[in-house]
C-alpha cells in the first residue's frame, strides 16, 4: 500500500453562483501518476487547480472542504500560497514558456526561491532539470536562444524542466499533450513515466489512451461530481458505475 | 428529410442569386478601396501642403543678411595696448569702433546719412566687431573686413519678403537707405549667410537677433520635468490598478474618472496650476518646473491607459506559469508582465510627451508667456517654451518675426518627428515575441 500524498475532502467549488464540485474526496498516492478523465465542463481542471491555489487568481472562485498535502491542510488563509506553489509544480495546457532564454526560463524558479547557492549551483540545476525532462541534448547549445523559439513539444518539455527545477514534490499536469502532435505526447508520456519514481502526479487529460497508458489510479469526474475512482486497470476494465463504463466505452462525452 | 435537402441543392434558381449578389459584393468591395484609397490621398495632399507651406516660410529664417565692414582696430580708439589683459580687452571701446566703421560704410556720407545707415545695421554689431577681435588678438592696429549682421529691415528686403516699390511712408527703409542697400548689393557686400543666431539666442525684440534656443531649452526642461513626475506615477498607478487593486465600486469610480481626465481640455489644467500651483503653494511663475507639473497632470492619464492596455495585452498564461513556479505577486508582475508591457508603455508614454510639448494654453495660464531673454539654465528659471514662441512670435507686428513663426513651427516639427521615432525604436528594441 503506497503513502497518500494529497487527500480531499467534501471540496465544493463554486464560480459564483454555479457550483463546479460536489463533495469531492479523493485520495492521491505518492509516486504514483494519477489521471482525472470526464468529458469537457466536468470540473477535473478545476480540482486540480485546487491543489496548488491556482483557482484563488479567479475573484469569483470560492473553494471550501478539505485538502490536505503531506497531512496539512491547505485550504485555508494561513497556508503561504507561494511556499506551497514551491512544493507543487504545475505544467499547463498550451506551454507557456517564459519570453527569455532556455536557461533563465529554467532558472527562474530556483532564482526566486533562492535554491542556488552560485551560479555553479544555478546552472548545475539548469543542465540536470533539462536533462530529467529529456531536453537537454537538444537545447544544450542554444541555451541562451528564446524559449520560445522551440517546437511545441519541446516547449512543453521546457516547462515541465522549469516546473521540476525548483525539486517539488507533486507535479500537476493540466492536459500537458492536447496541443501537441503524437509524437510530442509519446516522448511527454515517456517523460512522466520516469518522473513518478520522484514526484507525484496528477493529470488531467482528455484522452483515456492516454490515461490508460500513463497512470496507476484514474479519477472520473462528470458533471462536477467524482463518479468513480480506482487503479486505472479496473476503471477502463471493469468499472463500478454505469457513467463510468459509458463514458470509456464511447457513449457519450 | 434528406430528400428534400437533395431537391433544394438541385435548384437553379438559388445559385444563381448567389452568383447575382457575389458581383454585387464585390462591386462593393472595388467601390470601398476607392473610397478608401481618395481618402488616403486627400490626407497625404493636405499633409503636403501644410508642410511645403510652412518650410517655404520659413526656410529664409535659417539664414541672415550680413553687410561686409571695414572695422579699423586702431589701438588710440579702443584705448588698449597690445600688452592689455584679456579683461582690459572685455572692456575696450568697441562702440567707438563701431561708429567709425559705419561711419565710413560708403564713401561721402553726410551726417544724417550716418544716422540712416546706422539703422540698417543690427544693434549687435558692435558685439560681433568685439566677439572678432577677443578671438584673434594680434588684428590690432589693423583694418579687417567683417560682414556683420543687417537690421531685420534690410534682412526682409533682401530675402524679398519686403515690398519696395510702395510709398515712402509705408517703407520700413526710405529712398536714401534702399540707395545705400543698392549700393551694398551691387558691391557685393551685402549677402545671406547661415543664421547662428536662431539656433544661439533666445528671444529678442529685434528680429534679426531672436533665436530658439531659450524656448527650446525651456521646452527640454519642462519636458523632463513631465517625464519624470508622470512616468513613475502613471506606471506606478496602472500596475497598481491593473494588478492589485480590489475590484470594486470605488476603484471602478476611479477608472472612469481617469478616462474623463483625459478628455478634460488643457487649458483646465492650466487654471489648476495656477490656482493652486502658483497662488497655494508659490511655486515660482513661468518656469519650466510649473509647467512640466501642469502637463504631466495633463499627460498622465495618457500614461495610465497606455500602460494598462499593454499590461492587459500581456498573455495571462506568462502570469499564471510565473504564479505556478511559486513567484509571489510582485514578482510575477515586475519579472514577466511589466517588461513585456514596456515598449508599449514607453510608446504611451512618448505620445503623451509629444501631446505637452506642443500645449500653448495651460503654460500660458501659468506665465510662461513672459518674454524671456535669456536661455534658461534650470528647473526653477523664467523660461518660455516653443509653442508659446510660436503664439509671441506670430502675434509680433514687425515683418521679420514672420518668417520666424514659421521656423519655430519647423523646429517643433521636428522635435515631434524625433520623438516619434525614439517611440519607434523603443518599441521595435524592446519588443519580444512569445
Amino acid at each position: 500500500m503506497k503513502n497518500i500524498k494529497i487527500s480531499s475532502k467534501n471540496v465544493n467549488v463554486h464560480y459564483g453562483a454555479k457550483q463546479a464540485l460536489h463533495s469531492v474526496s479523493l485520495n492521491i498516492n505518492e509516486n504514483e501518476v494519477t489521471s482525472l478523465i470526464g468529458p469537457s465542463g466536468c470540473g477535473k481542471s478545476t480540482f486540480l487547480r485546487c491543489i496548488n491555489r491556482m483557482n484563488d487568481l479567479i475573484d469569483i472562485c470560492k473553494v471550501d472542504g478539505s485538502i490536505t498535502v503531506d497531512n496539512e491542510e491547505i485550504i485555508s488563509d494561513e497556508v503561504d500560497v507561494v511556499s506551497l506553489r514551491s512544493k507543487i509544480g504545475m505544467v499547463f495546457q498550451k506551454p507557456n514558456p517564459f519570453p527569455k532564454s532556455i536557461f533563465d526560463n529554467v532558472a527562474y524558479g530556483p532564482t526566486i526561491h533562492g535554491i542556488a547557492e552560485s551560479k555553479t549551483d544555478l546552472e548545475e540545476i539548469v543542465h540536470s532539470s533539462l536533462k530529467r525532462a529529456g531536453l537537454l541534448k537538444e537545447v544544450k547549445d542554444r541555451l541562451h536562444e528564446p524559449g520560445t523559439s522551440l517546437s511545441g513539444g519541446q516547449q512543453q518539455r521546457l516547462c515541465i524542466a522549469r516546473a521540476i527545477a525548483v525539486n517539488p514534490d507533486i507535479i500537476l499536469m493540466d492536459e500537458p499533450c492536447s496541443a501537441l502532435d503524437p509524437i510530442a505526447t509519446a516522448i511527454i508520456e515517456e517523460l512522466i513515466d520516469e518522473l513518478k519514481a520522484n514526484y507525484t502526479i496528477v493529470i488531467v487529460t482528455h484522452s483515456m489512451q492516454q490515461a490508460a497508458r500513463v497512470s496507476q489510479r484514474t479519477g472520473f469526474f462528470h458533471l462536477g461530481e467524482l463518479i468513480e475512482t480506482g487503479d486505472t486497470q479496473k476503471i477502463f476494465t471493469n468499472p463500478d458505475n454505469e457513467k463510468t463504463q459509458g463514458y470509456i466505452t464511447g457513449r457519450f462525452g | 428529410m434528406l430528400k428534400n435537402i437533395e431537391n433544394d441543392m438541385s435548384n437553379q434558381y438559388s445559385h444563381e442569386k448567389i452568383i447575382q449578389l457575389r458581383k454585387k459584393r464585390s462591386a462593393a468591395d472595388r467601390r470601398f478601396k476607392t473610397y478608401g484609397l481618395i481618402a488616403t490621398l486627400m490626407g497625404m495632399a493636405i499633409l503636403f501642403f501644410l508642410l511645403f507651406t510652412i518650410f517655404s516660410k520659413g526656410y529664409s529664417s535659417f539664414q541672415k543678411s550680413v553687410i561686409e565692414l571695414e572695422v579699423s582696430y586702431d589701438q588710440e580708439t579702443l584705448k588698449i595696448t597690445s600688452d592689455s589683459t584679456y579683461e582690459e580687452q572685455v572692456k575696450a571701446k568697441f562702440f567707438r569702433v563701431k561708429k567709425n566703421a559705419i561711419a565710413k560704410a560708403l564713401p561721402d556720407l553726410s551726417k544724417k546719412d550716418i544716422k540712416l545707415i546706422n539703422k540698417m545695421f543690427s544693434i549687435n554689431v558692435d558685439k560681433e566687431i568685439k566677439e572678432y577681435f577677443l578671438n584673434n588678438p594680434n588684428i590690432l592696429n589693423t583694418t579687417q573686413k567683417i560682414f556683420v549682421t543687417a537690421h531685420s529691415d534690410v534682412d526682409q528686403l533682401l530675402k524679398g519678403n519686403a515690398r519696395r516699390n510702395i510709398e515712402e511712408k509705408k517703407r520700413k527703409l526710405n529712398d536714401r537707405q534702399l540707395e545705400f542697400f543698392d549700393e551694398f548689393v551691387s558691391s557685393g557686400r551685402l549677402k545671406t549667410k547661415f543664421n547662428n543666431f536662431f539656433f544661439k539666442n533666445a528671444d529678442s525684440r529685434h528680429p534679426e537677433l531672436a533665436g530658439i534656443a531659450g524656448s527650446f531649452v525651456g521646452s527640454l526642461f519642462t519636458l523632463m520635468t513631465v517625464f519624470l513626475l508622470a512616468f513613475p506615477i502613471g506606471i506606478g498607478a496602472s500596475i497598481y490598478l491593473e494588478e492589485f487593486a480590489p475590484k470594486n465600486k470605488f476603484t471602478e469610480l476611479i477608472e472612469v474618472n481617469i478616462a474623463n481626465l483625459a478628455a478634460v481640455p488643457s487649458i483646465v489644467f492650466g487654471l489648476l496650476g495656477l490656482g493652486i500651483l502658483l497662488n497655494v503653494f508659490g511655486f515660482p511663475r513661468s518656469t519650466p518646473l510649473v509647467g512640466g507639473t501642469v502637463l504631466a497632470l495633463m499627460t498622465l492619464p495618457t500614461i495610465i491607459i497606455a500602460c494598462r492596455a499593454s499590461l492587459k495585452a500581456v498573455p495571462p498564461s506568462i502570469k499564471e506559469g510565473a504564479l505556478a513556479m511559486g513567484a509571489s505577486k510582485m514578482q510575477a508582475v515586475f519579472h514577466h508582465q511589466v517588461p513585456l508591457a514596456l515598449p508599449g508603455t514607453l510608446t504611451g508614454t512618448i505620445i503623451g510627451l509629444a501631446q505637452a510639448l506642443g500645449e500653448t494654453a495651460p503654460l500660458i495660464m501659468i506665465g510662461m508667456i513672459a518674454f524671456i531673454p535669456n536661455i534658461p539654465t534650470g528647473f526653477t528659471e523664467p523660461s518660455a517654451a516653443l509653442p508659446v514662441q510660436i503664439y509671441l512670435w506670430v502675434e509680433s507686428s514687425e515683418r521679420g518675426f514672420q518668417e520666424k513663426t514659421a521656423a519655430a513651427i519647423v523646429m517643433i516639427l521636428i522635435f515631434l518627428f524625433l520623438m516619434n521615432a525614439l517611440a519607434v525604436f523603443l518599441r521595435s528594441k524592446f519588443e519580444r515575441k512569445w
